[in-house]
C-alpha cells in the first residue's frame, strides 16, 4: 500500500502548538510587567521565520547558498513601502504583489545561479547583497536614500494594526501559514525535485528533473518567503533603512537555518526562535553579570558569543537542533537499546 | 586630452598597488583553496590581526628602543611573522582538523564564525579607539613624468610579486609544493604514497596566515585610521580571487591589479566625467564579477572541473 503524504508524522501536536502560539501573549502579559519588550522581540522571531523558512528551502532542500537574503527582505520592505504610501495600493493588495516582485528578483539571480555552483554562487548572491544595498540609496527620490524612510501603519481589512500586540497575532497568523504552505511544498513533486537536485544534479538530470526550471523556482519561491517577510517587516516596523539589510543580516540568517538544522522547516523555525532570543534576552542578562568583573563593549561581547556559538554548533552538533531532538527522540523510543550504532 | 591621460595613468598606478593588496588577500584564500579546497572567510580578519600585532610591536619596541627607526620596523615585521605561524598552526587546529570531512556549507560558515569571532575579539581586546598607524617609509614619494608614486605603494607593489612569485616557485619546482598539489588532487592517495598530509595542511594554513599577516603590515600605513572595518577588505577581496579563478596563483595577482584598477578610475577621473558612476562605485566591482561569472563559471584563469559520476 502506498503510504499517505504524512503518515510518518504525528499531526495531533500541531493544533495544540497553533493555540499555544496565540495563547502565548496572554501567558506573557500575565507573567511579566515588561512584556511589550517581550512581545517585540518575538515579533521580530516571526518575521525572521518567514525568510528562513524561505532560505531553508532553497540552501537546505535545493543546496544551492545564499548569501544575500537580506537583500530579498530589503526589496520586499520598499517595495512595499513604496507601493502602500507612494502609489496608494492597499496593504492587503500589498501583501500579495510585493512577494511576486520580490520573487521576480529572484529569477533574476537565479539565473546566474544556473551557472556557477558552490561557493562562487555564495559570493555571486553576497555581492547582489551589496548591489541591492547600494541601488536602494541610489534610488533616493523614492527611497529616502541612506536617510531611511517611514512606513504607515498596517490596515487589514479595516482595521490598524497599531502596537506590538496586534502585529504578534498578525506576524504569528502568517508565519504560521508560511510554515504550513513550506511544509506542503517540501512533501510534494516540487520537494522531492528539490531534494534530488541538491544530493546529486547529474542523478537528478538523468531522472527527468529539468534542473533549469527547479533552480529558478527555488529562487523564485524563496524569492516570495522573504518578499513577504519584507513586507511585514515595514509596515511592523514602521522605519526602515539600508543600514538594517546588512552583510551581517544574511549570514545570521543563514546561521539560524544552519543552527536549527540543515534541510528541515521545523529546524529553520527553532534555529531562528534560538538565535533572536539569545540575541535578544540571554546574551544581555549574561554580559550584565560579567560587566561587574570585566569591562566590556556594548555590541562586541555580544556578537562574540554569537561567532562562538555558531561555530561549536557546526563542529559539534552539524545537525542542529533539529537534528539533537531527533537524535533524544530516538534514543528515547530505542530506549533498552543501544542507538549509537544508528549514528555514525 | 592630455590631463585626463595623466589622471588616468596616476590613478592605475595607485589603483595596482590597490590591487596588489587585493592580490595578497587573495593569494591567502587561493593557498588554501588549492590545498583544502576550503574557501576561507576569515583571511580579511587575519589581515586585520596581523596588522594590529604589528602596531603593537612597532608600539612597545619604540618605546624600547626610545623613538622610531628602521630596526623598530624591522623587529616588528619579524615579531609578527613569528606570530603568524603560531597563528597558523591555531587556525588549522580550530578549523581545519575538526571540520575535514564536512560539505563545503559548513566550513563556509565555520570561517565565517571564525571571522566573527576574531572581528569582535579584537574590538574587545584593542577597545573602540582607532589607531593611527605609522609608516616605515614616511611620506616618502618618487616623482616620474606627471605622475607620483609613493614609496609604500610601490613597496607593496615589489612585496606581492616577490610573494606570487615565490609561491608560484614553491607549488610547482619544489617537493612540498609539488605535495601540495597532491594532496588537493586527492588526499587519501597522497596519504598512501607517503606525503603527511596533516603537515601538508598546517603549512598551507600558517603560508596564508603568512600572507594575510604580511597584507595587513603593508596595508596598515596605507589607511588613515586603523581599526576593526579594515577586515571588510577581505570581502573586496573575494571578487579578485574569483576573477582570477579559485586556485590559480598568477590568476589571483591579476584579478586583484584588475579589480584594483577598475575600482581606483571609476573612483577617480571617471567620475567626473560621468556623474553617475560615483553612484555605484563601491559596488562597480561586483557587477564585473557577476558579469565575468555569467560568461566563464569559473573565472578568467581557472580551470573547469569535470566531474565524474
Amino acid at each position: 500500500m502506498i503510504k499517505g503524504r504524512y503518515d510518518d508524522e504525528n499531526l495531533k501536536w500541531i493544533p495544540v502548538l497553533i493555540l499555544a502560539v496565540y495563547l502565548l501573549p496572554f501567558m506573557i502579559k500575565g507573567a511579566t510587567f515588561s512584556y511589550k519588550y517581550y512581545l517585540y522581540v518575538l515579533n521580530i522571531a516571526g518575521i525572521y521565520m518567514i525568510l528562513t523558512v524561505g532560505l531553508d528551502l532553497l540552501s537546505g532542500f535545493t543546496g544551492l547558498m545564499s548569501l544575500g537574503h537580506a537583500a530579498f527582505l530589503a526589496i520586499g520592505a520598499y517595495t512595499s513601502a513604496i507601493l502602500v504610501d507612494q502609489a496608494g495600493l492597499p496593504f492587503e493588495l500589498s501583501l500579495i504583489i510585493t512577494p511576486i516582485i520580490v520573487g521576480l528578483f529572484g529569477f533574476v539571480i537565479g539565473f546566474p545561479a544556473l551557472r556557477i555552483e558552490g561557493m562562487y554562487l555564495g559570493l555571486t548572491t553576497m555581492g547582489f547583497g551589496f548591489i541591492v544595498k547600494r541601488l536602494i540609496i541610489a534610488f533616493r527620490d523614492w527611497t529616502g536614500g541612506s536617510a531611511g524612510l517611514q512606513v504607515s501603519k498596517a490596515t487589514l481589512f479595516g482595521f490598524t494594526v497599531s502596537n506590538d500586540w496586534n502585529n504578534y497575532f498578525m506576524i504569528y497568523t502568517f508565519a504560521i501559514i508560511a510554515i504550513i504552505v513550506a511544509r506542503r511544498i517540501v512533501k510534494s513533486k516540487l520537494g522531492r525535485a528539490f531534494m534530488a537536485i541538491r544530493d546529486s544534479e547529474q542523478a537528478a538530470q538523468a531522472s527527468g528533473i529539468n534542473i533549469a526550471k527547479y533552480k529558478m523556482l527555488s529562487f523564485f519561491i524563496s524569492g516570495m518567503f522573504a518578499g513577504f517577510a519584507g513586507v511585514l517587516f515595514a509596515h511592523t516596523s514602521n522605519f526602515i533603512s539600508t543600514d538594517h539589510f546588512d552583510i551581517l543580516l544574511s549570514i545570521y540568517f543563514i546561521v539560524m537555518v544552519l543552527v536549527g538544522g540543515v534541510g528541515s522547516i521545523y529546524g529553520a523555525v527553532l534555529g531562528t526562535l534560538f538565535i533572536v532570543l539569545m540575541e535578544n534576552m540571554f546574551i544581555p542578562l549574561f554580559k550584565d553579570s560579567l560587566t561587574q568583573y570585566v569591562h566590556l563593549e556594548a555590541g562586541d561581547f555580544q556578537v562574540f558569543i554569537f561567532g562562538l556559538i555558531m561555530l561549536l554548533f557546526i563542529i559539534f552538533q552539524p545537525l542542529g537542533l533539529y537534528g539533537m531532538w531527533l537524535k533524544m527522540r530516538i534514543y528515547w523510543k530505542l530506549f533498552p537499546f543501544n542507538p549509537r550504532k544508528r549514528f555514525t | 586630452m592630455s590631463d585626463l591621460l595623466t589622471g588616468l595613468l596616476q590613478e592605475s598606478l595607485s589603483g595596482i598597488a590597490l590591487g596588489c593588496i587585493y592580490a595578497l588577500i587573495a593569494l591567502g584564500f587561493t593557498l588554501i583553496y588549492k590545498a583544502t579546497e576550503v574557501v576561507n572567510f576569515a583571511q580579511g580578519e587575519v589581515m586585520m590581526v596581523g596588522a594590529y600585532v604589528n602596531f603593537f610591536f612597532v608600539t612597545q619596541f619604540s618605546g624600547m628602543a626610545g623613538g622610531l627607526n628602521g630596526w623598530v620596523f624591522t623587529a616588528a615585521l619579524l615579531g609578527s611573522i613569528i606570530f603568524a605561524v603560531l597563528f597558523g598552526i591555531i587556525l588549522d587546529y580550530i578549523i581545519n582538523r575538526p571540520l575535514k570531512d564536512e560539505p563545503v556549507f559548513s566550513i563556509i560558515m565555520a570561517t565565517i564564525s571564525l571571522a566573527i569571532i576574531l572581528r569582535s575579539l579584537t574590538a574587545m581586546i584593542a577597545g573602540p579607539i582607532s589607531l593611527v598607524p605609522v609608516s616605515p617609509f614616511g611620506d616618502n614619494t618618487i616623482k616620474a613624468g606627471g605622475v607620483v608614486i609613493s614609496v609604500l605603494d610601490l613597496a607593496i607593489i615589489i612585496c606581492a610579486f616577490i610573494l606570487m612569485a615565490l609561491f608560484f616557485f614553491f607549488f610547482n619546482k619544489t617537493r612540498w609544493g609539488i605535495a601540495m598539489k597532491a594532496t588537493s588532487a586527492d588526499a587519501e592517495a597522497a596519504q598512501l604514497m607517503g606525503i603527511p598530509v596533516k603537515q601538508v595542511y598546517r603549512f598551507v594554513w600558517v603560508f596564508a596566515a603568512l600572507v594575510g599577516v604580511i597584507s595587513g603590515v603593508l596595508l596598515a600605513p596605507r589607511m588613515a585610521l586603523l581599526d576593526t572595518s579594515m577586515a571588510y577588505l577581505g570581502l573586496k577581496a573575494f571578487p579578485a580571487a574569483i576573477l582570477g579563478g579559485f586556485g590559480s596563483i598568477p590568476g589571483a595577482v591579476v584579478g586583484g591589479i584588475i579589480l584594483g584598477i577598475i575600482e581606483t578610475v571609476s573612483l577617480g577621473t571617471l567620475s567626473f566625467h560621468f556623474v553617475w558612476i560615483k553612484e555605484i562605485n563601491d559596488i562597480i566591482v561586483w557587477i564585473v564579477l557577476i558579469a565575468v561569472l555569467m560568461i566563464r563559471p569559473d573565472g578568467l584563469f581557472g580551470i573547469a572541473k569535470v566531474k565524474r559520476v
